[in-house]
């Protein structure tokens, strides 16, 4: 029997895994599209993007279900299938892993606003959440990843959420972005107080994705230790969006700036890291030995 | 309280998203004959700047932007009839026509955006999410809207807010709008590739951006 990931967490730095709507574009997935679709209409293309993350090297991958909450998926006209693309998007993840690698259900945001922003309550997101935690441990997921949360509020009513259905160990990411006074999200909490608020509401790792590169994400992964002993957990994108010499669209750190900063992302206390937006299995890939030669 | 006293009163609730205070203040306004193109100039519009200057040094985020644009709104509404009565214009800045492209149901920014555009004194036709680019343009056409605002959020939509340039030409109308985009993965240097009027890198930016163009203070 594999080992639970966080006891693995305890003996050495996991590898996580890059972008998955990119690869899915890439792929043919049109403009407008929900990607969770493609679980169930092109899944041997989303099992070929799992197996190329962890062919990479890469400990967890992330099931395709980021907009798989009812609510957000109701956008596309899809609340009515979450159960089925949630299931079937931790079974594909689950069918692509080698014996000893992890799949993490990815729960992202749902799109929309608490009160007074917004029109919902948190029992609104908690249930939301409840039922897509419920449809990706019943696919298979080893452990949940709420991520790129923008609000505390709802990352806890995530928490929450998955925690009334599932057993499983919940992870959660937020986005924050970088001011001179430290590291805030968008609805202005800080990183050291999401990663007080998080560990008390029983997450089990925390961390911060997207907004910031690769050479910003040290700097937010100490904020984040300075409020939590729980293991970090840091998915960087690779810069900025910019427009090629093609016109075609890129990220501004390309590989190689990328993965340089990797190291000091470790030595600042991340115990998982991956990639965000910009990143692809070629990232992965060089994280995966840098993370070795820091091993060594 | 002096005149001065109750413009800093209004400003000050708009700081602090008081909307209850901000609808009293404009009742109060209306009721004593003050002359209420001088309350929104001098009295509410130094609110919302305070707001936006808050925002940009950090220290405001977006549950307070939207606070203050709500009190904002909520004074406008209580001036607005008896300007109209008054038969006074309100210089409104401009009318605005704004949306996330097709392909993009994110909306958070573009939303924010439309109610600091509207704190700004501007009059906005918000097209919601997931807008097909001929809507803009026949939108625009049919209010008389002087700017199109095309918000994405990613990057395998953003190329959108090009072809609505794109279409905007085809069509003879180019010159007839100021358009302007904005999301995360846009940036000045994306707007003057796809010849747009202007990028903002967020909501209060955004409303300077607009004011600008449109020749307002």
């Amino acid at each position: 029997m594999t080992r639970p990931l966080l006891d693995l967490v305890k003996t050495r730095t996991v590898l996580l895994d890059g972008a998955m709507g990119t690869e899915l574009m890439a792929r043919g997935l049109a403009q407008g599209v929900a990607p969770e679709l493609w679980n169930v209409e092109r899944p041997e293309i989303v099992k070929d993007i799992h197996a190329a993350y962890f062919a990479a090297g890469a400990d967890v991958v992330s099931t395709n279900s980021f907009g798989g909450t009812p609510l957000k998926l109701s956008a596309h006209g899809l609340g009515g299938r979450a159960y089925e693309l949630n299931f079937t998007a931790a079974r594909l993840a689950r069918e692509a892993a080698p014996a000893g690698r992890y799949v993490a259900g990815s729960m992202g945001p749902t799109g929309k606003f608490l009160k007074p922003q917004g029109e919902f309550s948190e029992e609104d997101f908690g249930a939301a959440y409840a039922e897509q935690a419920r449809a990706l441990s019943d696919g298979g997921a080893d452990v949940l990843l709420v991520e790129t949360q923008y609000d505390l509020r709802e990352a806890v009513a995530a928490i929450r959420g998955a925690r009334r259905v599932s057993p499983l160990p919940v992870f959660v990411t937020m986005t924050f972005n970088a001011f001179p006074r430290g590291y805030f999200t968008l609805m202005g909490d800080s990183a050291a107080k999401s990663a007080a608020e998080l560990d008390k509401e029983g997450a089990v790792a925390v961390g911060a994705n997207c907004t910031l590169a690769s050479d910003q994400m040290a700097g937010c992964v100490r904020a984040l230790q300075a409020a939590t002993a729980l293991p970090l957990i840091a998915q960087a994108n690779a810069g900025q969006p910019v427009v090629g010499p093609d016109g075609r669209i890129g990220y501004s750190q390309a590989l190689e700036d990328y993965v340089r900063f990797v190291p000091e992302i470790v030595r600042a206390g991340a115990r998982f890291v991956g990639g965000c937006c910009g990143t692809n299995p070629s990232f992965i890939r060089a994280m995966a030995r840098v993370i070795q030669e820091e091993r060594s | 309280m002096t005149k001065n006293e109750i413009l800093a009163k209004m400003s000050e609730a708009i700081v602090a998203g008081d909307r209850a205070a901000a609808a009293t203040l404009a009742g109060e306004a209306v009721r004593s004959g003050l002359d209420l193109l001088e309350v929104i100039e001098q009295g509410y519009v130094p609110g919302i700047q305070k707001v936006g200057e808050l925002w940009e040094q950090g220290e405001y985020f977006l549950p307070e932007l939207i606070t203050s644009a709500e009190a904002m709104k909520e004074a406008m509404a209580v001036l607005k009839p008896e300007l109209n009565r008054r038969n006074i214009g309100t210089r409104m800045s401009g009318r605005v026509v704004i949306g996330t492209v097709e392909g993009d149901i994110h909306d958070i920014g573009k939303n924010l955006v439309a109610s600091m555009l509207q704190a700004g004194g501007f009059e906005v036709f918000d097209l919601g999410a997931d807008v097909k680019l001929e809507r803009f343009i026949e939108k625009a056409e049919a209010v008389g809207a002087g700017m199109i605002c095309l918000s994405a959020l990613l990057t395998t939509t953003m190329t959108n807010q090009g072809r609505l340039i794109g279409l905007l030409r085809d069509k003879g109308l180019r010159d007839k709008y100021k358009v302007l985009v904005g999301g995360a993965p846009a940036s000045h240097k994306w707007a003057e590739e796809i010849g747009a009027d202007g990028f903002a890198e967020n909501a209060v930016a955004a409303v300077k951006l607009a004011k600008s163009l449109a020749g307002r203070p």
